[in-house]
């Protein structure tokens, strides 16, 4: 049965290059599977498409200043090529800018492509699935190695405002908006104080935010910013600072907790008392 | 003459030798403690490193990592390196430098796409009876990015002729597209459509709520480009999906063989 498993590494990389500069990165593509398989190369530029990483090829244009090609004497950019059962091939991609490229972010993924083996017989119906695995490539044009960052933090909410001491955990989310031309990743605390002590510190992780796009915050070891309960009751407030080379304004939030189980709890033992109190005067009564 | 000594005398005796004794031994002490340094002075010094060297280069280890790797139980995850000199994460303008296992671990394997079925043959059709054909997707990916899955096809499933079968917009009053999915459950909404989904839903929940949801491939011949069909922000090792494929045809649907090609695509998030 023809099946598609290939790996391809790095899956990104991440340089600052002057206009006019080549660089080469290598990369090693393994054919995971038992079969011999034909692939090529290609590489397309992207946007981000919403807050959360995700890429959308739709519709971007390349810049004709972002030069690609293989530096492999055997193979080229796009040409296919045979990888054998359980083997590697090592793709040394060069990326040129020209010299009048503007000063900016560029963004593509280096494709390899297993070419399709139409194996369905004649007068079937059916589709001839193949697969496509890519590595980004994110790009800085700049005349200086430390670009400038201007940022700023969007809607930093956490979630519930009020809770329990105990039960539900709480959620922190906040958007980081890039206002330069350069991408920047998302070094930073969240510090959680209660009474001008400080109950957690989490850290977010490093998501890149790319030139004038958003990007969500992530914590370091979870999917979102949670803190599990319980908590101590009272009044919460939570600080999300960025690192001093964002130049991001720190942002605050407050919220509170109250102790709604305990008290519940409480009125629920006392009225169990007072009903018994109550039952046994009126026996004692009769 | 015969020698008379008292206890007292031989008590005193017996300490004097043992003074003596002692300071011989103190003596002793002090010559080799001085032949010691004075030979870890003189002896050139081992360190434990590991040194590969060329015409062109030389590369020099530090020291040598013992042990490491990453533990994991009900609830707690932990990864050590034993060995390291210094293990950390330490960056300054320019560079980053990670040292010890732990500051690595991550990158120890490769992003990675399967496909284990490329043929999808629903083999021959019933009017007004839906058919389904399936195969599976597995991604690993070491980023703490996480990854996305497009699928797209070059057209819809079409004849040599040029006939097609539609894609699928689901049951009506709850239309599908090539980016929202919808219940198709009636044997009246004809076309052909797709889902992915897992038992936990990990991945695919966002784009398919259940196996009931489905949608039609976006189509290059449409001008249309992958939709994503799967998706996490965490790096995992083996997550895969169920993809079925649908198609339902009229009595009116001419026979003959019907045919597209489907691309899946991952790549990981940036």
């Amino acid at each position: 049965m023809p099946n598609f498993n290939l790996s391809l590494s790095p899956e990104q990389i991440e340089y600052v290059l002057k206009p006019g500069i080549t660089i080469t990165q290598a990369y090693e593509v393994t054919n995971n599977s038992d079969n011999a398989i034909t692939i090529s190369t290609e590489v397309l530029a992207w946007q981000p498409s919403g807050n959360n990483g995700n890429i959308s090829y739709q519709d971007v244009v390349a810049s004709p200043n972002i030069i690609f090609s293989l530096n492999n004497a055997d193979i080229k950019l796009g040409q296919t090529f045979s990888l054998a059962p359980k083997a590697k091939q090592q793709l040394v991609l060069k990326v040129s800018s020209a010299q009048e490229t503007s000063l900016e972010d560029y963004y593509y993924t280096f494709f390899v492509t297993q070419q399709s083996q139409n194996t369905n017989s004649n007068n079937a119906i059916g589709s001839q699935a193949t697969g496509k695995i890519g590595s980004n490539i994110l790009l800085t044009v700049s005349n200086s190695e430390n670009t400038s960052i201007q940022a700023q933090i969007n809607k930093f909410t956490v979630s519930p405002k009020i809770k329990d001491v105990f039960f539900t955990p709480l959620t922190f989310k906040a958007e980081i908006k890039n206002n330069s031309q350069n991408f920047f990743k998302t070094k930073g605390t969240i510090i959680i104080n209660k009474n001008d002590l400080k109950i957690k510190e989490l850290e977010l992780n490093d998501n890149n935010v790319l030139a004038n796009y958003s990007r969500n915050i992530t914590c370091k070891d979870q999917d979102t910013c949670t803190i599990q309960a319980p908590f101590w009751p009272g009044r919460y407030t939570a600080t999300l600072k960025l690192d001093e080379s964002i130049n991001a304004p720190s942002a605050n939030i407050s919220f509170f907790v109250f102790p709604f189980s305990i008290v519940a709890i409480l009125i629920l033992f006392l009225a169990i008392f007072l009903t018994g109190f109550k039952l046994r005067k009126r026996f004692i009564e009769k | 003459m015969k020698l008379m000594m008292k206890p007292k005398m031989i008590n005193k005796t017996i300490k004097d030798m043992s003074s003596l004794h002692q300071g011989r031994m103190s003596i002793y002490r002090q010559v080799g403690f001085i032949f010691f340094i004075f030979l870890f002075l003189i002896t050139p010094k081992t360190i434990s490193a590991q040194t590969f060297t060329s015409d062109k280069l030389k590369i020099q280890f530090g020291n040598f990592n013992m042990g490491s790797g990453k533990q994991t139980g009900g609830g707690y995850s932990l990864t050590n390196t034993t060995g390291q000199n210094a293990p950390g994460q330490f960056s300054n303008q320019g560079f980053v430098l990670k040292s010890g296992f732990q500051y690595i671990y991550d990158n120890i394997y490769p992003f990675s796409f399967q496909i284990d079925n490329l043929n999808i043959n629903f083999g021959d059709l019933t009017p007004d009876v839906g058919s389904t054909a399936s195969n599976n997707i597995t991604i690993t990916t070491p980023s703490r990015r996480g990854y996305q899955i497009m699928a797209v096809a070059n057209r819809p499933l079409s004849s040599t002729i040029g006939t097609i079968i539609p894609d699928a917009t689901c049951d009506s009053g709850t239309p599908c597209t090539e980016s929202v999915s919808a219940p198709w459950t009636t044997n009246t909404a004809f076309g052909f459509g797709f889902n992915a989904t897992n038992t936990a839903g990990i991945g695919t929940s966002a784009y398919f709520t259940n196996s009931t949801y489905y949608r039609h491939f976006a189509s290059l011949s449409n001008q249309e480009t992958g939709q994503i069909i799967m998706s996490e922000s965490k790096p995992v090792k083996d997550s895969s999906a169920k993809i079925t494929y649908k198609v339902l045809v009229s009595k009116f649907q001419p026979a003959g063989s019907y045919e597209n090609s489907i691309s899946f695509i991952a790549v990981p998030k940036y």
